[in-house]
């Protein structure tokens, strides 16, 4: 088995897949790349077991052959090289021989049969999407999900896949975030739990990318098929809570207001709340919003006043700062909605501008109650 | 104080002076806050619905109740009790519990104390007043009503045994139709019946209250007279000129109810946990129902969920008379707000998956 490879080509793909593997494997075999050589295509694999991702490499070689690689080991090589054109050479004695410009390194390699097998998807329904939109979706709702080991089910992001448009749901049970996707359908409905890790993965290569990624799935497992890539994981067993309900449906006071102004606001404000409960309370009156916090253990305490469109009744709601800044500054949009009804019920926040034909995001978040 | 409201409308109006009285509205729907003795001869008793009371005694004298008044009256006599101890603890506008083991004029006999207040309230309001005198808040406040009206009881320690012994079960304090009744089926007819009973078997029967049970009938009961009362509840409640069936029309009196109550919260400075609703139907059968949050509340608004959710937790029973709402587990409750509970205060809401 021997290819030649572009340094930074290969370095490129590797550090990719390399956000698969896990920093402490029970299982060895893991620490490694898999190299599956035919001829001019090399396919890379890495995996934790749950979730395994591949890509297609296009090298110089007319061999075949198949081993694990110490990942950790060429990552920091490859890191240290400029572009250049690099030959590997397996060798009898179980050794990977690197050559480079600069001289030779070689790599203890395990046999590529010990490397686990993807799963094999049974029975998929598919749909596809562009790579840029999935990445939105997923940028817009992982933050919201939970870290629960209770509750497995919220520590994922929720695809609902229908005729009539694409929904993705995110919650902690505190803050939830649905996004939804109009202009792009699937043939048939389908609901899973993505988990994370490789939500997250997905979402740093995919970002900005007009490739279209095919999407399959059945009950236990998901498949991304993009561009030269694949990643296969195992889907979160499990129902997922009925989050419609908890969407109030009759929200009388609305407050709309620029989302930075906002945001740097409730940013400040919140250094003087208090350090367990982040809270600090909205106090809306007419056109004013007041916000202010108070952190009684040590007598700090802050307020700001701003300006903004409000229909309804004057109204003290109190919420966590965090939670606020996180949803803000997920928005890209120039105004914001805030939505509420009671101090005990939950204020649904949504940009007003900004948004694609068909796209549709609704934040929420639970209040903390004030203590009067 | 002996018929207290309504000795005080006879005081004011020598008129009534003698005469078979009660306070409360004379309407339909009234009931009697209290009665002169000269009416309770007839039966009337305080709470009974004015229909009845002046079935039970026709030349009956309804008079407007005067709170004002009464909470005049009631300030004047316990500056009274404040020149003999600072330990008062009053029970309601006509009742209070005195330690008087140090006071302030040195006396030694409580009993010559009762006298001496007793003497002074009918000085200086004109009123008669009955006290009983013993070891703990519970045997004096049976005693009081031994020797009412205008009359005073006095169990001394050695006493206490033979006096819990041959009382009527109706008269422990706390013990009131419900639980005599059961009292009864159990063939507990007097305190030395219930002293016969076991800790485990009261505990068993009567819950908590079956421990008290046990203590009160052994003379135990080490309950201090508190001076400043913590406030545990705090209600408001209507009677309604109608008897109203529709849940929509009982929504609209909670709105008013609550909104009382948020008055009232807001003038005492608390919030609570617990709102309870209270049913009084046409029958005059009472339900309660209640509902406990994580978090203390003060507004009107979400008193006013709860209450409703309270209200279509489950069908009428029949027409209602009367509606209250009450808010309890206070933030007044200094002991129970640890430092720990008081960081809980602000409470993360979650979504009730």
């Amino acid at each position: 088995m021997k290819f030649i490879v572009s340094s930074s080509y290969l370095l490129k793909q590797l550090q990719i897949l390399g956000g698969v593997i896990n920093n402490n494997n029970t299982l060895p075999i893991l620490d490694n790349f898999l190299f599956d050589l035919k001829q001019d295509e090399l396919t890379v694999s890495a995996s934790d077991l749950e979730t395994t991702m591949s890509a297609k490499l296009k090298v110089d070689s007319d061999s075949e052959g198949k081993i694990a690689v110490p990942a950790k080991l060429l990552l920091d090589t490859l890191k240290t090289f400029p572009e250049q054109p690099l030959t590997f050479v397996a060798e009898d004695n179980n050794t990977i021989e690197l050559s480079s410009n600069h001289g030779k390194y070689a790599l203890a390699y395990a046999q590529g049969e010990e490397f686990p097998n993807p799963v094999e998807l049974e029975d998929p329904s598919s749909t596809r999407l562009e790579g840029d939109i999935l990445a939105t979706a997923i940028g817009k709702t992982i933050f919201a999900s939970g870290n629960d080991d209770l509750r497995p089910v919220m520590s994922g992001v929720f695809f609902q896949f229908s005729s009539e448009g694409l929904t993705f749901v995110a919650t902690d049970a505190h803050k939830l975030v649905k996004y939804s996707r109009e202009d792009v359908t699937a043939n048939q409905s389908a609901e899973f739990i993505m988990p994370k890790k490789p939500l997250t993965l997905l979402k740093g290569i995919l970002a900005g990318s007009e490739s279209e990624v095919l999407i399959e799935y059945n009950d236990s497992n998901a498949k991304f098929t993009f561009d030269d890539t694949e990643l296969v994981c195992r889907l979160i067993d499990g129902k997922y809570p009925n989050y419609e309900a908890v969407i109030p449906k009759e929200n009388p006071n609305k407050l709309t207001i620029e989302r930075n102004q906002f945001l740097s606001s409730v940013r400040r404000v919140s250094i003087f709340s208090n350090k367990t409960t982040h809270q600090v309370r909205l106090k809306i009156a007419g056109a004013e919003l007041n916000i202010s916090a108070e952190d009684v253990d040590y007598s700090n305490k802050a307020e700001e006043r701003l300006t903004c469109s409000y229909q309804g009744d004057d109204m003290q709601i109190g919420f966590n700062s965090r939670f606020l800044t996180e949803m803000l500054n997920n928005l890209t949009s120039d105004e914001v909605q805030l939505e509420m009804s009671l101090p005990n019920r939950a204020g649904i926040l949504t940009p007003v501008d900004g948004l694609d034909p068909g796209e549709k995001i609704i934040m929420l978040v639970m209040p903390v109650m004030l203590n009067n | 104080m002996d018929a207290f409201y309504a000795s005080v409308e006879q005081l004011d109006n020598p008129e009534l002076k003698g005469k078979a009285i009660a306070v409360g509205g004379s309407s339909q729907r009234g009931v009697v806050a209290a009665a002169s003795y000269e009416a309770r001869k007839y039966g009337v008793q305080s709470a009974m619905s004015s229909v009845m009371a002046k079935r039970n005694c026709p030349h009956l004298i309804f008079v407007k109740p005067r709170f004002e008044r009464y909470r005049e009256i009631s300030q004047r006599i316990r500056e009274i009790f404040l020149e003999y101890t600072d330990l008062v603890e009053p029970l309601s506008l006509d009742e209070a519990y005195l330690d008087v083991t140090e006071n302030k004029k040195g006396n030694p006999s409580a009993t010559l104390i009762a006298r001496e207040i007793r003497e002074k309230i009918k000085e200086r309001t004109g009123l008669n007043a009955s006290a009983g005198i013993s070891i703990n808040k519970f045997i004096a406040k049976v005693a009081s009503d031994f020797n009412k009206p205008n009359g005073q009881k006095t169990v001394n320690p050695e006493e206490v045994e033979e006096f819990l012994e041959v009382l009527d079960i109706r008269k422990f304090h706390g013990v009131g139709k419900v639980t005599a009744e059961k009292m009864y089926l159990l063939g507990i007819f007097t305190g030395k019946d219930l002293k016969t009973k076991s800790l485990d078997y009261l505990t068993e029967k009567f819950g908590k209250s079956g421990a008290h049970y046990y203590n009160v009938v052994r003379g135990i009961h080490l309950s201090e007279v508190k001076p400043n009362r913590i406030r545990k509840s705090l209600g408001a409640e209507r009677t309604f000129n109608e008897n109203i069936s529709s849940e929509i029309f009982m929504l609209e009196r909670l709105e008013n109810i609550a909104e009382e109550i948020e008055r009232r919260l807001t003038k005492s400075k608390v919030a609570g946990k617990t709102v309870t609703l209270k049913i009084k139907y046409s029958d005059f059968s009472m339900q309660t129902r209640s509902k406990t949050i994580s978090y203390y509340i003060s507004g009107k608004e979400l008193i006013l969920e709860i209450a409703k959710d309270l209200l279509y937790q489950e069908k009428m029973k029949n027409s209602v008379r009367l509606l209250g709402i009450s808010l309890s587990n206070l933030n007044t409750d200094k002991d129970k707000i640890t430092s720990e509970e008081k960081k809980e205060v602000e409470v993360q809401l979650k979504f009730e998956f």
